[in-house]
């Protein structure tokens, strides 16, 4: 009897590559795709490492590959416009053992800058495309994009959403989970395949034509990845992802043309359910990817003029287009009327944690006001009210190069306002070094604060080159960003305690003021990693005559009651922040006497 | 609505980053699937550790598609703080069930926009639901000595009233889901909210 056991898409997929006896993985965090990595390390049996980037992962995925083993890569959607370079080279030199690289796209961006549809960058680079719609075909469809990539030599996608990874549903596997490994073909040099010179890749670039025909013949002929389901034939909805759930469950009667395999599109299966129908719909989420492809071949479709091409699909909104459009056979969705509309209530967006080592350097930046060109992690919240206090925030290291180019133009306005670039440790090994050098070699004197919690802590704390962990918690190879730094050309290197408000404004100052770059090291343990307190809570000695100062922290130990404020012993940690800043010194925590004001 | 889609439970849990709501759902959607039900569940946890509002959606019957609740469709409101009950209350069916932990957190100040947290909240609940069950899990869980079991009061409280999942289930998964320095605990808090809505 096959054992059915509750799994998140993520777990699946990992699951599933474990099933096909991969022999290596690799990732950088990224929500939603970081579980996937992690099961896989936590299971064992396979090689799990965190890369520093996503170009670095996909690289070392795709040498596992060329040497012969079964490798898979995953990343969230941004990532792979990162490995984009060696993703979009590497459809032309092909593959030995089957290589996966895992897109997690985030529609809605419930974690994330932008909403890019990742379908479109696997149709520019030329290789194949699986969606699945739920845990079960994440774990098959991983199996199958391992095949898939080895008999035609490619490179392929598996595309999943924010949806399918953070969403559990179950999965059939057998009782004895543990798989045997794919053997580990041989490897051969060839020349003519693997260097991509311009005299190999122009037959390559022949070959990756040709084999796109091939899969679609095979798109075609795989009824269990692409199926008909006919019902009434009056509507016929072309499908895939998350989407075809929604649309199973608003248009029960509905015949449906299930893409699991949205590219390359299989023309001659969409050609025979058209001829099936009398009207075609389209669902899927973000662009109109097999949309336009199904009017290309002149066929009328129904999609985005009813379905939103923004953000993530729901059933609600799958059941209003069809009401939209006229179809009447739309049900459920809506549900019953509602009990009551929701009043007016205070939002509640997410904060920095109690004792976060960022929140004292927000506070500070904000209080000079300095323009600060920002980066990606927890300490993007710092723009976030009451600290507010960054003025960008763009992709991964994207801080580092922007503070740079900010000051030159601004220097040539005459406008004398000092530019602070803050990025994360994770972020920095990421691909803030490159920014770094870029600012030493031109002559720029930015001044970049580097926040080191010593872990990549927005999606989750995974270690990182900075914590000399591995991802499968073995000790690894340790890089100091101090001595990295240094050995760039930065002269000016420091330390400084970010729960010390005094000490941070003044190195503030004098690196501000210094005409060279400089790098300030603020590190502070994540609050999530080492949950042992600072010190006891802090302690009110005074009645709180309600100033307010307190609460410009933003920190969530602190509460407003009738104007004064409330400490809550539960989660204050002891930074003692608020005591530094307290004006009536009503403040203390026991053992941090050297913060209190004079 | 489909014969399909009536068979189906579907049960929105909803607290604040950090609070336990994904482990809670997570252990509400195996005790389902241990029961032979199909699931879905599915929610957002990128902030879900830095005090935000976190939702979770449980939904199980014979066949389960979506993994998305329908708007208005949450045959039970299953929240671990009073605003964050209110916040979600429009999602409940009329005649759905609303469970909420008697607890008050308010948003860091500053942060949360112009609108004060409401003044009596649980009176507002009661008001515009009727039935609703407020329940002092938190409390309970403090006396047993460990606040973060809270959920697992909760737990207890949604086990009495969803007899298609019989108590042993429930024992088994608490059994299997926590270290055994904390297993005790858990367990006394689950005992403790079976019993709260029994008398309830």
């Amino acid at each position: 009897m096959p054992n059915r056991i509750l799994l998140s898409g993520n777990e699946a997929i990992a699951e599933g590559a474990l099933e096909a006896g991969a022999h290596f993985a690799c990732a950088y965090p990224g929500t939603p795709s970081t579980e996937i990595l992690e099961t896989l390390s936590r299971r064992g049996g396979i090689r799990s490492e965190w890369a520093p980037n996503e170009k670095v992962a996909y690289e070392a995925a795709y040498g596992a590959s060329l040497g012969g083993a079964r490798a898979l890569v995953s990343m969230k959607h941004v990532g792979v416009n990162v490995a984009a370079d060696p993703l979009f080279s590497s459809s032309y030199s092909g593959v030995n053992g089957g290589l996966v690289l895992v897109s997690a796209d985030d529609p809605a961006m419930h974690s994330s800058q932008n909403e890019q549809d990742n379908r479109q960058l696997a149709r520019a680079a030329k290789i194949p495309v699986l969606e699945p719609s739920d845990s079960q075909e994440a774990k098959d469809f991983t199996l199958r994009a391992f095949s898939i990539s080895e008999r035609f030599d490619t490179p392929v996608m598996l595309r999943v959403t924010t949806r399918i990874c953070h969403s559990m549903s179950p999965v059939e596997t057998e009782r004895d989970r543990s798989w045997p490994k794919a053997p580990i073909r041989d490897y051969d040099r060839n020349f003519r395949k693997h260097v991509l010179l311009p005299a190999n890749a122009r037959p390559r670039h022949v070959f990756v034509e040709r084999r796109m025909e091939e899969l679609e013949q095979f798109a075609n002929g795989e009824r269990d990845l692409n199926r008909i389901e006919w019902g009434d034939r009056t509507v016929g909805v072309i499908t895939s992802g998350v989407a075809y759930q929604y649309v199973r469950e608003t248009m029960p009667d509905a015949s449906i043309l299930k893409l699991g395999m949205p590219h390359p599109m299989p023309r001659d299966l969409v050609r025979e359910f058209a001829a099936g129908v009398d009207e075609i719909y389209v669902v899927e989420e973000l662009d109109p990817f097999i949309e336009l492809q199904v009017r290309a071949l002149g066929i009328p479709a129904i999609g985005k003029e009813v379905f939103p091409l923004t953000g993530e699909l729901n059933p609600d909104l799958v059941e209003r287009g069809f009401r939209l459009s006229g179809s009447g056979t739309a049900s459920g969705g809506t549900g019953p009327e509602t009990v009551v509309a929701a009043p007016p209530l205070p939002v509640r967006p997410p904060v920095l944690c109690a004792g976060c080592g960022h929140r004292g350097v927000f506070y500070t930046l904000s209080k000079l006001g300095l323009i600060v060109t920002g980066d990606i992690g927890c300490y993007t919240l710092g723009a976030l009210r009451p600290l507010e206090s960054m003025d960008t925030c763009l992709c991964m290291g994207a801080s580092i190069g922007m503070a740079h180019g900010m000051e030159a133009a601004l220097r040539a306005n005459g406008d004398e306002r000092r530019v602070v670039g803050v990025i994360g440790d994770s972020t920095f090994m990421h691909s803030g070094i490159t920014g770094l050098i870029n600012t030493v070699y031109n002559g720029g004197s930015s001044t970049i604060l580097v926040l080191d919690n010593g872990t990549t802590a927005m999606t989750g704390r995974q270690d990182h080159p900075g914590t000399g962990v591995t991802a499968s918690g073995e000790p690894g190879g340790l890089v100091d960003i101090a001595a990295l730094c240094r050995a760039i050309g930065i002269r000016r290197v420091r330390d400084v305690d970010p729960y010390d408000l005094e000490a941070l404004e003044a190195a503030l100052d004098e690196e501000l003021s210094a005409d060279e770059p400089s790098v300030i090291i603020c590190r502070a343990v994540c609050r999530l990693v080492d949950r042992t307190p600072i010190a006891p809570s802090v302690r009110l000695d005074i009645e709180c005559p309600g100033c307010g100062t307190c609460f410009e922290l933003g920190c969530p130990a602190i509460e407003a009651r009738d104007g004064a404020a409330v400490f809550d012993p539960e989660i204050c940690c002891g930074c003692g922040l608020c005591v530094q800043i307290c004006p009536f010194c009503g403040l203390h925590v026991e053992g941090r006497e050297e913060l209190e004001p004079a | 609505m489909s014969a399909e889609q009536s068979s189906i439970r579907n049960v929105l849990l909803v607290g604040l980053g950090g609070h336990g709501v994904l482990s809670l759902s997570r252990i509400i959607a195996e005790g389902a699937l241990e029961a032979g039900f199909d699931v879905r569940k599915s929610e957002i946890h990128g902030m879900s550790q830095r005090r935000g509002s976190v939702v979770s959606e449980v939904r199980y019957g014979d066949v389960v598609r979506s993994p998305l609740i329908p708007g208005r469709g949450a045959d039970m409101l299953l929240s671990l703080e009073l605003l964050e009950a209110l916040r979600h209350l429009h999602r409940l069916r009329p005649d759905g069930v609303l469970l909420v932990n008697d607890q008050r957190i308010t948003p860091a100040p500053t942060g949360s926009g112009p609108v004060d947290y409401p003044e009596d909240a649980a009176g507002r609940l009661r008001e515009i639901a009727p039935g609703a069950r407020i329940v002092p899990a938190h409390d309970i869980a403090v006396e047993l000595g460990e606040p973060r079991a809270t959920n697992m009061v909760m737990l207890g409280a949604f086990a009495a009233i969803t007899p298609e999942i019989e108590l042993k289930v429930w024992e088994q998964i608490i059994e299997t889901a926590f270290r055994p320095a904390v297993r005790p605990v858990n367990l006394a808090a689950f005992q403790r909210g079976l019993e709260l809505a029994t008398r309830a």
